[in-house]
């Protein structure tokens, strides 16, 4: 048997820094595995092969602490000083130095989403780049040639959209740049389909617009990725994200904002109906402008008559008025023989006082023979000469009609653009005119004009 | 207030059509055209003002989406479908 008094009477050998060390590690390791502790971050480093080291500390106690590269890209948000995080990890010693040290697998923030400190952080970082500034924001465009829409072509939003323009105004056409709207590499895509939209020459605006979800649906729209896409956009952009209370940071790059993708689609169109009222308004104050127009024309026609009046010779003057008495005198003489004939046969009675005045009676017992015996009665000269003064005004009264011109072989031309013509040199050679005969119309071409000669009687009358 | 006739009232934009009948209706008002002018320029604001009201009230839409074609990006006609799918 061996002598184990020895052994156990003989102090152990001492244990070398290594051993110790190892040991007290395989310890840890052993008996405490994974850990979850609560602490707050402080002396923070960064290296630049993506690994952060810091100290995880409460009021009395400290313990160091790596998060490598690896499991930082898991976590949507930065280590930050001063805030407290709930730490996922093992605890372990780094030999070389003898380190207690707990290396992170995982982390959140106490007090606040994951999601939420990121997009604190995000939200901090490019307001101080200048990303959300007031003054880099650019207008919308009143009239909007071509609207482009980025989003699901699957989604509620495309649908309000859609329905939301045609309500507003309809004859705006619509471009869909399609894209996924959440999930792993969403960002990618949005920024892509901003991008091609780009090139588009017509789309004077885009509408960014998604439908309402949590968070994590919407996390794309809170990425660096879709923030400078939008800021590198040359077209101004509006996003509708969401429901009412959300806001993304694309919401607050966005040249305007709106809460819903209907309220983004109101933004970016214009008001049909308030348009309508307007060119209605239009029509009419062009119907009231051309009628005061006319009125003030026929009254400066009027004064310019007044004035001539005044001033003109008198003999000219004469000629004028006495055609024009004469024309009136006929009308009237017309106008009283309708007005004498109330049975409104006046034609009828017309021949029959010819008959008379030539001395043929009718043997008939009608209450028209009644009238003629009483014509007849009245005289035949005084029937004639009545006769005679009619068809003398209905003579007159053609000759001054233009078209009893016409009955002499004058003809009325009229220019390319329709108005009466007066003086020759209206027209070039190659005008086409219409004229009109007494009977029928003819179209010319002009081959050639001969000016009035100077000096002679301006007869035009305008 | 531009030259006088520019150009055709179907070439123009909206916008522009717009315009144009507000400065034809402020000459109009201004009373200063002569009976020709002001009948051209009454001619003239009736077509835009047709085609203005046209454009409002029309019932056709363009409505596309882009696609991947074998030479790159083309634009069809798109269709909303009925039902969300989120």
């Amino acid at each position: 048997m061996e002598d184990l008094s020895g052994e156990i009477a003989r102090p152990p050998r001492p244990l070398t820094v290594s051993e110790l060390v190892g040991g007290v590690r395989e310890l840890l390791e052993e008996e405490l595995g994974r850990v979850q502790v609560v602490g707050e971050v402080s002396n923070l480093f960064r290296a630049a092969s993506g690994h952060s080291y810091f100290t995880l500390k409460d009021d009395r106690a400290q313990i160091k602490a790596a998060l490598f590269r690896g499991s930082a890209a898991r976590i949507p948000f930065d280590l930050e000083e001063g805030l407290e995080f709930v730490v996922h990890g093992e605890v372990t010693l780094y030999v070389q130095r003898g380190d207690l040290q707990i290396i992170v697998r995982r982390l959140e923030p106490v007090g606040q989403g994951a999601l939420q400190l990121a997009f604190e952080q995000m939200r901090e970082r490019l307001a101080a780049e200048g990303l959300f500034d007031a003054t880099r924001k650019r207008g919308i465009p009143a009239f909007p040639r071509r609207v482009g829409v980025v989003t699901s072509p699957a989604g509620a939003a495309v649908r309000d959209v859609v329905r939301v323009s045609g309500d507003r105004f309809p004859a705006t056409p619509l471009l869909v740049s399609p894209t996924r709207v959440q999930g792993d590499g969403a960002e990618d895509e949005i920024a892509r389909a901003l991008a091609r939209l780009e090139r588009i020459d017509d789309i004077d605006v885009i509408l960014l617009v998604r439908g309402g979800g949590s968070l994590e649906d919407l996390w794309a729209f809170n990425t660096e990725r879709v923030a400078r896409a939008i800021h590198a956009c040359p077209i101004p952009v509006v996003s509708g994200v969401g429901h009412e209370t959300d806001v993304t940071i694309a919401d607050l790059v966005a040249d305007a904002r709106a809460a819903t993708p209907s309220a983004a689609a109101m933004l970016a169109l214009p008001d049909g109906d308030a348009w309508r009222d307007q060119v209605e308004g239009l029509a009419g104050r062009l119907r009231r402008g051309l009628a005061g127009g006319l009125e003030r024309g026929r009254q400066r026609l009027a004064t310019a008559r007044a004035r001539l009046h005044a001033h003109a010779p008198a003999a000219r003057l004469a000629v004028d008025r006495s055609r024009f008495d004469a024309a009136e005198r006929a009308l009237r003489r017309l106008a009283a023989a309708a007005l004498a004939d109330r049975s409104g046969r006046s034609v009828q009675l017309h021949a029959r006082l010819a008959r008379a005045a030539a001395g043929v009676v009718p043997p008939r017992r009608s209450r028209r023979d009644q009238l003629d015996d009483r014509l007849r009665r009245a005289g035949p000269l005084a029937v004639w000469l009545r006769r005679q003064r009619l068809s003398e005004a209905v003579a007159r009264l053609d000759a001054l009609s233009p078209l009893g011109v016409l009955s002499r072989g004058y003809a009325i031309a009229r220019g390319p653009d329709g108005r009466v013509l007066h003086r020759a040199q209206e027209l070039a050679p190659g005008d086409s005119v219409r004229v009109r005969l007494s009977e029928g119309e003819f179209e010319a071409e002009v081959t050639g004009t001969v000016p009035a000669p100077t000096g002679g009687p301006d007869r035009s009358r305008r | 207030m531009g030259t006088p006739g520019g150009a055709p009232a179907d070439q123009l934009s909206f916008e522009g059509a717009l315009e144009r009948l507000e400065a034809i209706v402020d000459r109009l008002e201004d009373g200063e055209l002569g009976l020709e002018a002001a009948l051209a320029a009454f001619e003239e604001g009736v077509a835009l003002s047709r085609r203005l009201a046209g454009e409002l009230d029309t019932a056709e839409r363009r409505i596309e989406i882009l696609v991947q074609t074998g030479e790159g990006t083309g634009a069809e006609p798109f269709d909303p479908p009925d039902e969300p799918d989120d």
